[in-house]
């Protein structure tokens, strides 16, 4: 007897779930697509906010910033849970191999004592900075609307915890195992006539209400910062012979560009929105180029007291990248000033 | 036997059905809006008359990281057509008569 073999395909009854068809059509979809989109509550809600009557619990109108469709904005990145999980694994693995062989080879110790004087006034403090970031990430992510973008925002705030704790490591190595630095740190970010505008805008952040200009503003005074102590200061540490610098600074650099893929993306959905846009445009504007007042002079300060130290032109590298930011919400459409004030 | 030309003979791949080779599959159907995709259990069948293009950025942007085109060797599990270039860029299947 003989038996011939034949493959069946059987349908699936459903490729996916129902939002999902309406929204793509009948196929399957992507994990990332399946834990996102049209997850947020929005309707039967039981109880109002009693500290906001005019709103319900999740609303559109905690921020002026807005979508038509929330779900328009999709994380390039397509992080859900688990990629995020591995990807930041691999990260903190990486830093630790770093930081490892510093510690072996005793460079810290090398250090010239400019750059040993940078990380401690400068680069410390900034661990309270990653603190009050990780507060606002919370914000947006707990009022922000659409599961897109909370879902990034509460994936940026653990990032920000993490950062705070790279920082953390790196002083407790550079104090040779003890935490003293750390403190040492905190009264400098409490005291230090160079870290006053940027404590001040932290925490005039942490207490503005609408998530999205809190959100734009945080990134602005990040775009301004990360590029002057990770990548500018990077460059000056490698032809000033502080290898160990340039060693720590890759790891935050590389995280800043990894949150700039979700950032510059929420923009382009905010200015692109087929309804909002326009309204969105004038918005961004203005909020960009208030946030841009104090986080240059909070970033200038920072740069002097670099300067002082180690290094030759971060004021110019603070100017480049403010120019940069207007440059980028201009190519937006977001009517920004043509001079810098 | 009647000659076909290149361009009326069928050149395809099949490529394993997983959760990571979707953005793949989608990436290659974008790509190349004529071709016919056919699901076959745990594979996907993608064929199409003449030339198959498969781009390193239509894959990036689908998957959301970095892909090279070496990777492509781990979605595969068969092809049928010429591979006429295989580089960091592209990836291109035709006949070459």
């Amino acid at each position: 007897m003989q038996y011939e073999l034949r493959t069946q395909v059987i349908e699936p009854k459903r490729k996916t779930f129902d939002n999902l068809v309406a929204r793509y059509g009948d196929r399957p979809a992507s994990r990332y697509q399946e834990g996102s989109i049209d997850i947020q509550a929005t309707e039967n809600f039981h109880f109002r906010p009693l500290w906001a009557p005019d709103k319900e619990i999740y609303d559109e109108t905690f921020s002026v910033l807005r979508l038509t469709d929330p779900y328009s904005f999709l994380d390039p990145r397509q992080y859900y849970y688990a990629p995020y999980v591995t990807s930041r694994a691999a990260m903190f693995d990486a830093f630790s191999a770093t930081l490892d062989y510093l510690e072996e080879r005793g460079m810290f110790e090398r250090l010239p004592q400019a750059w040993s004087e940078l990380f401690q006034t400068v680069v410390l403090p900034l661990r309270h900075y990653e603190s009050a970031a990780q507060m606002v990430s919370c914000d947006t992510a707990r009022f922000g609307m659409g599961t897109t973008i909370t879902q990034c925002a509460a994936y940026a705030a653990f990032d920000r915890v993490g950062n705070a704790q790279l920082i953390s490591r790196v002083g407790i190595s550079l104090g040779g195992g003890s935490a003293d630095l750390l403190d040492v740190a905190k009264t400098s970010w409490l005291q230090d006539a160079s870290l006053q505008p940027l404590r001040r805008l932290a925490e005039e952040l942490l207490v503005e209400r609408d998530w999205g200009r809190s959100l734009v503003a945080l990134d602005v005074a990040d775009q301004l910062l990360y590029p002057l102590l990770f990548t500018h200061l990077d460059e000056v540490a490698l032809n000033g012979g502080a290898g160990s610098y340039s060693l720590i600074a890759q790891h935050l650099s590389k995280w800043f560009k990894d949150q700039r893929r979700w950032l510059d993306a929420l923009y382009r959905a905010w200015t692109s929105d087929p309804e909002l846009g326009e309204t969105n445009k004038v918005l961004l504007a203005e909020i960009v180029e208030k946030a841009l007042a104090s986080a240059q002079t909070a970033a200038s300060a920072v740069a002097v007291r670099a300067d002082q130290l180690v290094g030759t032109g971060s004021l110019t590298a603070v100017d480049e990248s403010a120019a940069t930011i207007r440059e980028f919400f201009r190519a937006l459409g977001a009517p920004m000033k043509e001079k810098q004030s | 036997m009647t000659a076909t030309t290149a361009a009326q003979r069928y050149v395809g791949v099949d490529i394993q059905e997983s959760e990571q080779n979707r953005a793949v599959v989608e990436a290659i159907e974008e790509t190349n809006p004529d071709c016919t995709v056919q699901h076959l259990p745990g594979l996907v069948r993608i064929k199409c008359l003449g030339r198959i293009v498969i781009t390193r950025d239509s894959v990036e942007e689908k998957l959301g990281r970095d892909w090279e085109t070496h990777e492509f060797q781990m979605a595969i599990v068969s092809y049928f057509g010429h591979i006429k270039d295989w580089d960091d860029d592209e990836i291109v299947i035709a006949w070459d008569h």
